[in-house]
């Protein structure tokens, strides 16, 4: 028994050893060098690394471009959360209300989570381009062709669907297994009460679903932190910054004006706002979920 | 003799079910349109004439011209090594893929199944990482990458994405929810921890290690900001990186552009195709 033992331990270290190694070289050290490029000042090339202490991060809480990065998310999220939730909810509803089938359909709405950014935000140009079938369609009606990535708000809620399209059937997913784990004489003692369809719906399956709504709302929350793909194909951040998202500017920081420390106070800024507002989302999920008899 | 009343409240209750099989029949299909409607649009640009590029939703006719020119090239624009660019994503994705997996594995039978010192550290660590916020990283990491000079190579590209940390912590939680009883059994049969983990654990595993990789291709197939940084020459690049510096310069090729994002599509929709049947079985785990 003890040498099992003692084999077991020298398994268990050489199991890990790849993971291990993997995590000295891409995690403690850009973790530990990551933390002092916050407090440099440096181009990626010349010798010279210049201690600056908090100048970074005091240029970066007044550069108007982080202002418009630190906004923008909230922008997206008035676009991405009620489409995302209202569609999810609504495959996920549907599926479930299906008796055969359901694993068809469940892959057949996951599919736009395989979709590249890159070449959907390509087709989307496509769709939204001055002579496209759909602008001639609603020019008919207003009679101009509205510029859609040249116009703040549309810009935004072209984004904004785009990923809600994008990660509709994931969510769909989440609420699924949800749903299927409602009881059903809850409906059926509902259904006596003289409910309808509808009332049970924000009676029971909303308040049943807090756990699948509680991991949604915080994965959709803190993902609007990290857009980049979209903004980068399409608007670059644009029309005058109102689609600049933190992960652009870090970007264009870090790689075009190659100013590696101060690119990394922004991560880290990015870093404390998710922070920050994951936290909110959390305190007002809980604080619903209590309403409604969950506890945390 | 009275004429029997018509039975309203029957005829109500068969509107209200047959209503309700079409609607839902109707949602389920316009959903899957919406779902679909982008792929299918990009499939139909990609084989219309030039004129009706973004033009027409439907074209005229279809021809393979857009396909040919990425092949060739004109010469009014350089040809890029699109198939290479295929061929790099393939590259890239695989290899990476199977490194996160295998690592993943390894890692989550020893933190689940064995007994040595420090394991509880090592977990609580992946937990840390696990919330640590990456974008933190992304710049010390490619000064890393060039310090070893890894800079604008294939190996910068798959070494930093070798290792997953979701998979780690999936696999753990798998391999605790396995029957111990068989592992003692296949111990006390004088089986090493190897052939434990390759001959009882894995076949075990097919639908989690399904969905697993379903996902870390997935993401590793259209990742853009990493290759992005990491490549600079044109024969290197994912053909997701590829049609992303490409789409400026070829803005007045849409079609080509177009038949570039289908060859990015199809392997990564016939991977999923090919592995959906797990993918429900397997999801549910994963949301646990």
């Amino acid at each position: 028994m003890r040498r099992l033992t003692r084999g077991e331990g020298v398994t268990g270290w050489l199991f890990t050893i790849p993971y291990l190694a993997f995590t000295i070289v891409f995690f403690v050290i850009p973790f530990i060098w990551g933390l002092m490029l916050i407090f440099s000042e440096w181009n990626l090339i010349s010798p010279v690394r210049e201690f600056v202490g908090l100048g970074n991060l005091i240029e970066a809480l007044q550069s108007r471009r982080v202002h418009a990065a630190v906004i923008t998310p909230f922008k997206f999220m008035a676009v991405f959360l009620p489409a995302v939730l209202i569609m999810s909810l609504g495959i996920a509803v549907l599926i479930n209300s299906f008796k055969k089938g359901q694993g068809l359909l469940a892959v057949a709405f996951f599919l736009p989570y395989l979709a590249s950014g890159v070449t959907m935000s390509l087709v989307i140009k496509g769709v939204v381009s001055y002579t496209s079938p759909v602008n001639k369609f609603i020019s008919k009606f207003i009679g101009y062709v509205p510029d859609w990535l040249g116009t703040p708000a549309l810009a935004i809620l072209v984004i904004g669907l785009m990923i809600a399209w994008r990660f509709s059937g994931y969510y769909a997913l989440i609420f699924l297994s949800g749903l299927q784990s409602i009881p059903n004489e809850l409906y059926e003692a509902a259904q006596i009460d003289g409910a309808g369809r509808i009332k049970s719906f924000f009676s029971i399956t909303l308040p049943q679903l807090y756990p699948a709504l509680y991991s949604v709302m915080i994965l959709a929350v803190g993902l609007m932190f990290g857009v980049f793909t979209e903004p980068y194909m399409l608007t670059g951040g644009g029309p005058n910054l109102a689609t600049h998202t933190w992960y652009l500017e870090i970007y264009y920081q870090a790689f075009h004006t190659l100013r590696a420390g101060y690119a990394s106070s922004i991560a880290l800024l990015n870093a404390i706002a998710v922070f920050i507002v994951v936290g909110i989302v959390r305190r007002i999920m809980q604080s619903w979920g209590r309403a409604h008899g969950w506890e945390d | 003799m009275e004429r029997q009343s018509f039975n309203w409240a029957r005829f109500w209750r068969r509107v209200d079910k047959y209503g309700t099989t079409t609607l839902r029949w109707v949602l389920a299909l316009g959903g899957i349109v919406v779902a679909a409607g982008p792929y299918i649009y990009m499939i139909l640009q990609s084989l219309a004439p030039w004129r009706e590029v973004n033009r027409r939703i439907f074209p005229t006719e279809l021809t393979t011209r857009s396909y040919q020119w990425l092949l060739q090239g004109s010469a009014t624009a350089v040809a890029r090594p699109w198939l290479r660019g295929f061929g790099n994503s393939l590259l890239v994705t695989v290899l990476s893929t199977l490194s996160m997996l295998l690592v993943a594995m390894l890692a989550g039978y020893a933190l689940s199944r064995l007994r040595f010192r420090g394991k509880e550290a090592i977990y609580k660590f992946i937990l840390f990482q696990m919330f640590y916020p990456a974008i933190i990283l992304l710049v010390p990491q490619f000064l890393i990458v060039r310090r070893l000079g890894l800079y604008n190579t294939y190996a910068g590209m798959i070494i930093p994405r070798a290792v997953n940390i979701w998979a780690i912590f999936m696999y753990v939680s798998f391999f605790r929810s396995i029957n111990q009883a068989m592992l003692e059994a296949a111990r006390i049969d004088g089986a090493s921890e190897m052939q434990i983990l390759f001959r009882v654990v894995l076949p075990l595993s097919g639908s989690i290690t399904a969905v697993i990789g379903l996902f870390l291709f997935m993401e590793r197939w259209v990742e853009l900001l990493w290759d992005l940084i990491v490549i600079q020459e044109y024969d290197m690049m994912t053909l997701n990186v590829m049609i992303a510096t490409m789409s400026g310069p070829y803005a007045s090729y849409p079609g080509p552009l177009y038949a570039a994002s289908v060859i990015l599509t199809v392997p990564i929709i016939l991977v999923f195709l090919i592995f959906s049947r797990h993918f429900t079985q397997g999801f549910k785990f994963i949301l646990k």
